[in-house]
């Protein structure tokens, strides 16, 4: 396999070979393949989070670099740990860049919020709806209805951890990282909250059945 | 938290009660990214019940739809596609008003 690409700053990326093979045999073809394999992570790395550069405020090109390069280490590390698990499903370079992307991703979203508070227990309080939704009866209606059943058909977890994820917006990473639970363990959280919501709406009439939901909304 | 609370307009209330089924982790919307996305670049409906459940979950987990974005974006890239087309491609297909293209 021939691999062609570039990283963001220019330096071509090329790679001749089986990438499983040749990373998984120590010699010089592995020096090889894990030279070009950084190369394809940073590119990876700098690509996530120069897409999310505006989150991190006034930074320096430093502080950008400084976050490439250690999601690109991270993610080399956590790649080769998993490399027995490549299939074939796809194209080695969109299975590596995953990695990468990841670890930006989350280098980004931590150091965005390393100075903002979470306190969940402010989340008691559902929000009141918003002014603009009065123009319109029926979003109004809807509104009301949701605001009410976050706060009576949802337990104090499940209100905490939706309002922190759709209403202000925490990232999912973040959030567990503050909680020290994982990122799985609170999108279930927030996927069972929303469904209960709808269960209710639509034994309340304000949702008419799954398939029409979205059209109500 | 930096704000107190912000208020339920209606795209907020579109969010909170979203349908994201069928259930998909996020540890599995990472499994399966790489060849989602591809099957997206390929136009092909590799399996359309694993597509529509990473679609379900994309809309609902901002993290992993902003991250699943990059990785369509290298793999575009890749293969000489435009990127932003792909991107445009993505949103249409994960679009909770309407049915995930197939």
């Amino acid at each position: 396999m021939t691999t062609v690409g570039s990283d963001s700053v220019g330096t071509a990326v090329t790679f001749s070979g089986d990438w499983t093979r040749a990373l998984s045999v120590p010699g010089p073809d592995q020096d090889e393949a894990m030279r070009h394999l950084h190369l394809l992570l940073l590119r990876a790395s700098r690509t996530q989070v120069l897409r999310m550069r505006s989150s991190l405020g006034p930074v320096g090109s430093d502080v950008v670099e400084e976050i490439v390069h250690q999601a690109a280490d991270d993610a080399m590390m956590a790649l080769l740990g998993k490399l027995s698990s490549f299939e074939g499903r796809s194209r080695f370079t969109t299975w590596a860049y995953k990695f990468a992307v990841l670890h930006a991703a989350t280098h980004v979203r931590r150091r965005a919020w390393r100075d903002r508070d979470v306190h969940l227990d402010a989340l008691d309080v559902v929000p009141d709806r918003g002014a603009t939704s009065e123009q319109y009866a029926e979003a109004a209606d809807l509104a009301d209805a949701v605001r009410q059943a976050i706060d009576t058909v949802l337990s104090q977890h499940q209100r905490r951890i939706l309002l922190a994820l759709v209403v202000e917006e925490i990232p999912v990473d973040v959030l567990a990282d503050r909680l020290g639970a994982s990122r799985n363990a609170l999108y279930k959280t927030l996927h069972d909250a929303r469904r209960r919501l709808r269960t209710h709406l639509r034994e309340t009439g304000h949702l008419a059945d799954p398939d029409q939901q979205a059209g109500t909304t | 938290m930096s704000t107190p609370h912000t208020p339920l307009e209606p795209d907020v209330v579109t969010r909170l009660i979203l349908d994201t089924d069928p259930w998909l982790s996020c540890d599995d919307c990472f499994r399966l990214v790489d060849t989602y996305v591809e099957s997206l670049l390929d136009d092909a409906g590799r399996d359309l019940a694993e597509r529509d459940a990473m679609s379900a979950h994309l809309r609902g987990c901002p993290a992993c739809l902003e991250e699943a974005a990059t990785v369509l974006v290298l793999a575009a890239e890749d293969r000489g596609s435009d990127p932003e087309a792909a991107l445009v491609h993505l949103e249409r297909t994960i679009d909770p008003s309407g049915r995930p293209e197939r």
